[in-house]
């Protein structure tokens, strides 16, 4: 035995199920995707078990390209990421960059930071949707009510009366309607993935020259130059990381979705793949297999355009 | 011009005073150079004049305008930090005009000035590279460069020269000083290294605990140290303090004699001991004589050719008009 086989012989079985691991998912993905799978059928029972006999070739990827909800699925995804994406890193960046000076209660701060991100997404979802954004029960009608009567009572003032009279009375907003439980979803998981691009940005920054800073103190360069020309740049290669972690995350939201709105106005491509599934396998995993092209897609995308913007 | 006045400053942190007051006058392009061993304050005394510590009373004058309110990028000074502190995402052409980049200044304006600088400090060729791509040299003189752009009313280099090897340290210290000759614009220099201070300052200015023990040019500094720890700080080796009855012949608590102003041979001389270690340098030999009765030992130089063993025994002569003299309070008597 050559001395290059030992150690080759060694890995196999890692790497053997690594490949089965990955590649057998995969796969039957793709085998489904091309044949006719139905969970129940009382007309065609023979496409109930899966088999090579019930070939449709692209069939499924016609029927799923064709279905209604599709390209909206497509564009919803995208929407929810890119808004959470852009939102997690600018409060996370501001966050980060707030706390990292030193101040009285600093230990507790970021305790507190820290903990949305232990929140389970589903528990999550339950508490936003309920007790914050609701229009009556949450703290938003409640917010809405103590503005409304507060401007009411102002009305009656006199001197400043007439302003307060022009004020409409303000409408608290339904979370759960059509054109509004994407905007939900986006809030409740920024809240819960700010604080882990805070953890990384803080890391980051504390690993920071500060004899750079110094040398562009003398350079002329102002708070924001600094945080210009210095800090973002160097904060590039963790907003990367934050970026692609949350794309792979947040591509794949589901409980969120069918706690606001049971999907209503709002669907991405898992939660489609989800509604196929009810009983048409061979389309679900059809629309797996481009939820898969779409990842890749948007990660390669994401990941030239910070490249570009930061490290000039 | 640069002629930089302290006056009274003083520095704290908290309750420590790390600079009691203190006087200085450095005069428009002069090359001074800050020397004393670590934690002496040179550092701090740098970072007071750039504006980086805050000067807690006292006065900082700056072409005898006061300036210790001024925030540091007004005070017209660059500086030249050990780590370099180049911005290791842009590159060198980015990193030397970033400065002027702050200062709002024309595009053409800057390039011209990026590459005068880059021709003076032979870095044309790096311009687009990052310093990540540079040896440290390299790396020293971007920071130089970003400083020159500037033109700025007085250089301050804080040990620049303290992360490069030996053989390229004396390089960028010829290099350093021709720039001092050619610009002829102040240049103040803190290192700890004595050889450093010897080789390139006009004026050097020695600081002991935030102290200024002495301030002179380099061969005055050599010639009449102030007291026993100029003495023993300025030279290469140090100087010989020799206490006892053979400084009280001299009217004296301590002699100094510097190990060059010895004689050494086999036979003749008042003082004689056993040799111990011998560095050859080639051109010079320095002996470590023990058990002469004076001191722990005794550190002479004598000729590279010079033959004496480990366990000689040998008779040293020192050189009667450069015996240093110093009394019970360790200074100088003259």
């Amino acid at each position: 035995m050559s001395s290059r086989k030992l150690p080759r012989l060694l890995q196999t079985p890692a790497v053997v199920l690594l490949l089965i691991w990955m590649l057998i998912p995969l796969s039957m993905t793709l085998y489904f995707s091309f044949i006719r799978y139905v969970l129940n059928s009382l007309r065609r029972p023979e496409w109930t078990t899966p088999s090579l006999s019930n070939w449709r070739g692209f069939g499924n990827y016609e029927f799923v390209l064709n279905s209604k909800d599709f390209l909206f699925a497509i564009q919803n995804s995208l929407f929810i990421v890119c808004s959470i994406l852009f939102l997690t890193v600018a409060l996370g960046v501001l966050i980060a960059v707030m706390i990292n000076k030193a101040f009285p209660g600093q230990g507790i701060v970021r305790v507190l930071l820290i903990s949305p991100f232990f929140v389970m997404p589903a528990v999550n979802a339950v508490l936003w949707i309920n007790m914050i954004l609701d229009p009556v029960l949450g703290l938003q009608g409640l917010a809405v009510n103590g503005i409304n009567d507060l401007i009411a009572s102002l009305q009656g003032a006199p001197g400043i009366g007439w302003f307060f009279s022009l004020w409409p009375e303000i409408e608290p907003i339904s979370f759960r309607a059509t054109q509004t439980s994407a905007y939900a979803v986006i809030i409740m998981v920024t809240w819960q993935w700010t604080p882990f691009a805070v953890l990384i940005f803080m890391t980051s920054l504390q690993s920071e020259d500060q004899q750079q800073k110094e040398a562009a103190v003398l350079d002329g360069a102002g708070t924001y130059s600094q945080f210009r020309f210095l800090t973002l740049p160097h904060l590039s290669r963790p907003i990367a990381i934050v970026v692609m972690i949350q794309a792979i995350f947040h591509l794949s939201l589901y409980a969120e979705i069918e706690i606001v709105s049971r999907g209503n106005g709002n669907k991405n491509l898992p939660y489609l793949i989800g509604e196929f599934a009810n009983n048409n396998i061979g389309a679900a995993s059809a629309t797996g297999i481009f939820a898969v092209i779409l990842a890749n897609v948007v990660a390669i995308f994401l990941l030239r355009m910070i490249g570009k913007t930061l490290m000039e | 011009m640069g002629r930089i006045v302290l006056e009274n400053v003083t520095k704290s942190f908290g309750e420590t005073q790390v600079i009691p007051p203190l006087n200085l006058t450095i005069e428009d392009g002069e090359f001074a150079v800050f020397v004393g061993p670590s934690g002496c304050g040179k550092s701090t005394l740098l970072r007071l004049i750039a504006g980086l510590e805050e000067t807690t009373s006292g006065q900082i004058l700056i072409d005898g305008e006061d300036a210790t309110q001024i925030p540091p990028s007004k005070r017209g000074l660059a500086m030249v930090f050990q780590s370099y502190a180049l911005y290791p995402h842009m590159t060198v052409r980015k990193n030397i005009a970033f400065p002027l980049r702050m200062a709002k200044m024309d595009q053409s304006e800057i390039d011209k000035k990026v590459e005068g600088a880059a021709k003076i400090l032979n870095l044309a060729d790096y311009l687009e590279q990052k310093p990540g791509q540079l040896s440290g040299g390299q790396r020293q003189r971007v920071a130089i460069g970003r400083a020159i752009v500037r033109e700025p009313a007085a250089f301050l280099f804080d040990e620049p020269l303290s992360n490069l090897d030996a053989a390229l340290r004396v390089g960028m210290r010829l290099e350093i000083s021709e720039l001092h000759n050619r610009l002829e614009t102040t240049m103040i220099y803190v290192t700890h290294d004595q050889v450093e201070a010897m080789t390139m300052a006009n004026k050097i200015v020695v600081l002991r605990a935030g102290h200024i023990e002495q301030v002179g040019s380099p061969l005055d500094l050599y010639r009449t140290p102030r007291n026993l720890f100029v003495a023993g700080f300025i030279g290469s080796p140090k100087m010989n303090f020799i206490e006892g009855p053979e400084a009280e012949k001299h009217g004296a608590k301590t002699i100094g004699v510097r190990p060059e102003h010895i004689t050494v041979s086999a036979d003749t001389g008042p003082w004689s001991g056993r040799v111990g270690v011998s560095e050859h340098l080639g051109s010079d030999t320095f002996f470590h004589i023990h058990d002469t009765g004076l001191a722990e030992t005794i550190t002479v130089r004598a000729d590279g050719e010079v033959g004496f063993k480990h366990g000689d025994t040998v008779h040293l002569t020192p050189r009667a008009d450069v015996i240093h003299r110093f009394d019970a309070e360790g200074l100088r008597i003259a």
